[in-house]
């Protein structure tokens, strides 16, 4: 009689231990799902604050502003006045207008990378061949970048109607501020107008003018023409003949070596 | 999908990834265009203002995130799981802003760049896929 007592205890022992060994682990997996999620919710906050960290950096989150795009003073009168001093300019050239040489910049106002070609580059180019008049430079301007780039290039253009398109823009370049960001008003523009030594309001005046049209749509011509997508592009060649580009990303020394070879081949 | 065949799928993606920041890395430093075939706006892409981070070129940040992935799948454990999976995240999020300003800013494309973006979308899969689906440890029996 005793035995089917026994034998059902033992099963009911055996079954409540294997109840609460399936209810362990049914909570251990729970806990460790738990676990999990809250490591995934923290590992995706973190995530979260580089990539939003990053994406401020990259998309310059106010620091780059100059002064003078914060209201302040212009930045770099008098070094634009020292680079460019006594060489003649006619509309978008600088230099001889006989140079043998042409170098040609296609450029945007607002593009980072023109600034850097403009103010690391350009004064060694300008130095050995543009004051020496073996080579003269067209600006060209493309405005790809935003509606900013387009006013800015209207009024940069017009201020090449007084011959001071040079000077404006490389003044433009050396108080740059970020992309897009809305630095480029009047005020702003009139400031580097009056460092370059025109006179804004009849810049202003001019920006909207046929003469200016005519200049940027040459510009778009010319870029088709050479296949130009991007800012900077430089092309040199010689005067009045066929261009070519100097280098995937300009350098004094990549254009250098590009007038070199047109100046050679020319005998000069 | 058992746990190696994630971690070998990861591998491979990873070493995709070294591949393609790696050849970023080169034409940068080489100054170089990029082979862009297909949609020919690998150069103003790579000279934008986008192509740098704090003077960083983002090919050399995407080239040392692709090796820590290659480092972290390699290794094991719960830490490096977890390490594997923030770096994809954080790769997958910057390559998705990336993405947004090569359409929308930039009005180019460059198809490395997408090659990278479509490389970190599937190592986040994989990387958090494999976080979450650690074998659970069997409750200590009696």
């Amino acid at each position: 009689m005793s035995q089917p007592d026994s034998s059902s205890k033992r099963e009911r022992r055996d079954a409540a231990r294997a109840e609460r060994i399936e209810r362990e682990r049914a909570d251990a997996a729970g806990a460790t799902r738990r676990r999990r999620l809250l490591q995934l919710g923290g590992l995706l906050a973190l995530a979260a604050v580089v990539v939003v960290a990053a994406v401020l950096i990259s998309s310059g989150g106010g620091s780059k502003k100059s002064a003078a795009t914060s209201g302040g003073a212009l930045q770099g009168v008098a070094e634009t006045a020292k680079l460019l001093s006594g060489i003649p300019q006619s509309g978008i050239t600088l230099g001889n207008p006989k140079a043998k040489a042409t170098i040609v910049e296609f450029a945007d106002p607002q593009c980072p990378f023109c600034k850097d070609y403009t103010l690391n580059e350009m004064p060694a180019v300008i130095q050995k061949y543009v004051r020496a008049g073996t080579a003269k430079m067209e600006l060209r301007y493309l405005t790809f970048i935003g509606p900013d780039s387009l006013t800015a290039a209207r009024v940069l253009e017009a201020a090449g109607l007084q011959n001071k398109l040079w000077n404006a823009s490389d003044l433009l370049y050396r108080n740059q501020g970020a992309e897009n960001s809305g630095y480029i008003t009047t005020d702003f523009l009139t400031k580097v107008l009056k460092g370059a030594g025109a006179d804004p309001a009849r810049a202003f005046a001019q920006a909207g003018s046929s003469a200016v049209s005519s200049e940027l749509g040459a510009a778009q011509t010319l870029a088709s023409r050479y296949a130009v997508d991007s800012t900077p592009t430089v092309l040199v060649g010689p005067t009045g003949g066929t261009l070519k580009k100097a280098g995937a990303t300009p350098t004094a020394a990549s254009v250098g070596a590009a007038v070199d070879a047109v100046l050679g081949s020319s005998g000069a | 999908m058992s746990d190696r065949a994630l971690r070998g799928t990861g591998l491979v993606l990873a070493v995709l990834g070294v591949a393609v920041a790696g050849y970023l890395v080169y034409v940068h430093y080489a100054g170089i265009d990029p082979v862009c075939n297909i949609a020919h706006g690998c150069h103003k892409v790579q000279t934008s203002q986008y192509a740098d981070l704090a003077g960083v070129p983002v090919a050399l940040l995407g080239l040392v995130g692709y090796v820590i992935l290659l480092g972290a799948l390699l290794a094991p454990g719960e830490p490096a799981r977890m390490l594997a999976a923030l770096v994809a995240l954080v790769g997958f999020g910057f390559s998705a802003y990336l993405t947004y300003r090569e359409l929308f800013t930039i009005d180019a494309i460059c198809q490395w760049c997408v090659a990278s973006a479509i490389l970190m979308t599937g190592l986040a899969i994989v990387c958090t896929w494999r976080l979450l689906r650690t074998p659970v440890p069997a409750a200590a029996a009696d």
